[in-house]
């Protein structure tokens, strides 16, 4: 590869992994969206969000949110030692509150947040078997005395909070190896090999990208093997899979 | 020749074994030989939630309580990360004011615990969940209510171990299920009394599920329930419904000390609306 070739994959890596974060999501956005706008026309409801947590795992940031106050409510942060969004992160127990405005603490912050207040919250976790992810709300739904009240309510939210965890996670996993790949990349130079810019990334970048990085320099480092050690490997790798495999079903 | 015993069976020896009071069940178990006239005094019930607000009229005080929090920096941090602090606290929420205010409801005087184990933030909360139940185990305890869960799938073994050392110590455990399918921790091993809503609204009235995980259903739909700020709000949540058999239990306990967790079910499923006897 020419020096000039190197550069220009040098910073296509150092592009991509500064603007990836901002593109890679654009289509779960539109997915997350289609889940809270489905779930805001199923319940009848005045708005539905999403809220995710932010890397500290002290706050939740709303994230797509459809009807009454969404444009507000989009981007706000709160903090999970407070409120129902972080009672429900925080216990991962499901809660529906009819009549908001008395609770003193809650119904003023969220006024002040969005300047729309809610009569009543519908609000279930967003989370896998691997973590929690965060929340999503309903308010002011009007199925109540439609036959789905109580828990029915629940169960069919608690179906839409399925899909959409698993397409956050989807997502999560999948720009954070892209993130750690763009930026080996970008690491790349007539100096450095594939091999040891993925191990800088490893040993910088926040986990996950720095666990996926250091898993991508193994296997870099195991195609330059032979046949016999490449096969010890694989067999290794597919019996901690099936042990994987395994423990999941023991529960 | 020495007898060989299997392990174990030497506590089966003549004169080893402890005499145990009959249960003295009467002929079909009725609610007033369960719990007529029982308050639930003398009964220790530990709410591992978001604290209590002993303030709130609905609650009347608090026999103690306890923070506690993971923070594995901390000089104070034991070996598992997390740091305890005795003493009077808020509760962040409301929520475990209001399962403390359910409990109260069902079995006046009994004494309230407060085990806080909700936080700012949520690195750490399985092991500060499973530090809040080890806390009510070795505090004597003797109703743990805990309207929480974890699906993550790390805490499945840790959670297991616990609950079969409340069982053990005959901590009656009553834990509220998730509402999602996928698989929710404690709320859904065998050694645990697990609680999901009903449609009633009588706080003695339960039901008896034979096809468990959830074994038992409370009022947990459309509730008045305390909040914070001694206020009151309509909620619905397996979490409420929990502290309603919580409260049962520790009523059935301040009548009949010393029963066993199995003991303590095949009462409450004798006693459920759906059992056709009782009265």
């Amino acid at each position: 590869m020419s020096d000039r070739s190197d550069d220009v994959l040098r910073e296509l890596g150092q592009l991509a992994a500064n603007v990836g974060p901002a593109i890679t999501p654009a289509r779960h956005l539109e997915l997350l969206r289609s889940i809270t706008s489905a779930a805001m026309s199923l319940f009848g409801a005045a708005a539905c969000s999403l809220a995710l947590f932010r890397e500290n795992q002290e706050e939740l940031e709303f994230y797509v949110a459809s009807g009454e106050g969404a444009d507000e409510v989009v981007g706000m942060r709160v903090p999970i030692g407070q409120g129902i969004a972080g009672f429900v992160v925080s216990s991962g127990q499901p809660i529906a509150i009819e009549d908001v405005s008395r609770d003193p603490r809650f119904a003023a912050a969220f006024a002040a947040g969005t300047g729309y207040i809610p009569r009543s919250i519908l609000a279930m976790p967003l989370e896998t078997e691997r973590e929690m992810l965060g929340v999503i709300e309903v308010l002011d739904r009007r199925t109540r005395g439609g036959g789905l009240e109580g828990s029915g309510e629940m169960e069919m939210l608690s179906l839409f909070a399925d899909q959409a965890a698993l397409a956050i996670e989807n997502s999560q996993v999948f720009s954070d190896l892209g993130r750690a790949l763009f930026a080996a990349a970008g690491l790349v130079s007539a100096d450095t090999e594939l091999t040891q810019a993925l191990e800088q990334v490893a040993a910088t970048a926040p986990p996950p990208s720095a666990e996926l990085a250091e898993l991508a320099a193994l296997f870099n480092r195991l195609a330059l093997v032979g046949p016999d050690e490449r096969r010890l490997a694989t067999r290794i790798v597919a019996e901690v899979v099936a042990f994987l495999g395994a423990r999941r079903w023991q529960r | 020749m020495a007898e060989i015993r299997p392990a174990w069976s030497e506590q089966f020896e003549p004169g080893r074994l402890r005499p145990v009071a009959a249960l003295g069940l009467p002929g079909p178990i009725s609610r007033e030989w369960a719990w007529g006239g029982a308050t639930g005094a003398g009964v220790k019930v530990a709410v591992i939630d978001s604290g209590i607000e002993a303030s709130h009229p609905a609650v009347g005080g608090v026999a103690g309580g306890v923070i506690l929090e993971y923070s594995p920096d901390s000089p104070e941090a034991d070996e598992e990360g997390i740091v305890a602090t005795l003493g009077p606290h808020e509760d962040l929420y409301g929520h475990g004011t209001a399962c403390a205010a359910i409990i109260k409801k069902v079995a006046p005087e009994c004494e309230l615990y407060s085990v806080r184990v909700l936080g700012k933030k949520l690195t750490g909360k399985g092991i500060v969940f499973a530090g809040g139940l080890q806390w009510a185990i070795a505090n004597g305890m003797n109703v743990v209510n805990l309207s929480l869960s974890t699906s993550k799938q790390d805490y499945f073994a840790l959670f297991h171990d616990i609950v079969d050392d409340a069982y053990f110590h005959n901590v009656m455990l009553v834990s509220a299920i998730n509402n999602v399918p996928s698989p929710s921790y404690p709320s859904q091993y065998a050694g645990v009394f697990s609680v999901a809503a009903h449609e009633g609204k009588d706080p003695l009235g339960f039901d008896y599920n034979p096809s468990p995980p959830v074994e038992f259903g409370a009022p947990g739909i459309d509730l008045e329930v305390a909040w914070q700020q001694a206020s009151f709000i309509e909620a619905t949540g397996n979490s409420f419904a929990a502290p309603h058999i919580a409260g049962v239990v520790a009523k059935i306990l301040s009548k009949h000390p010393g029963l066993t967790p199995f003991q303590m079910k095949t009462i409450l499923a004798a006693l459920a609306t759906n059992a056709n006897v009782g009265g």
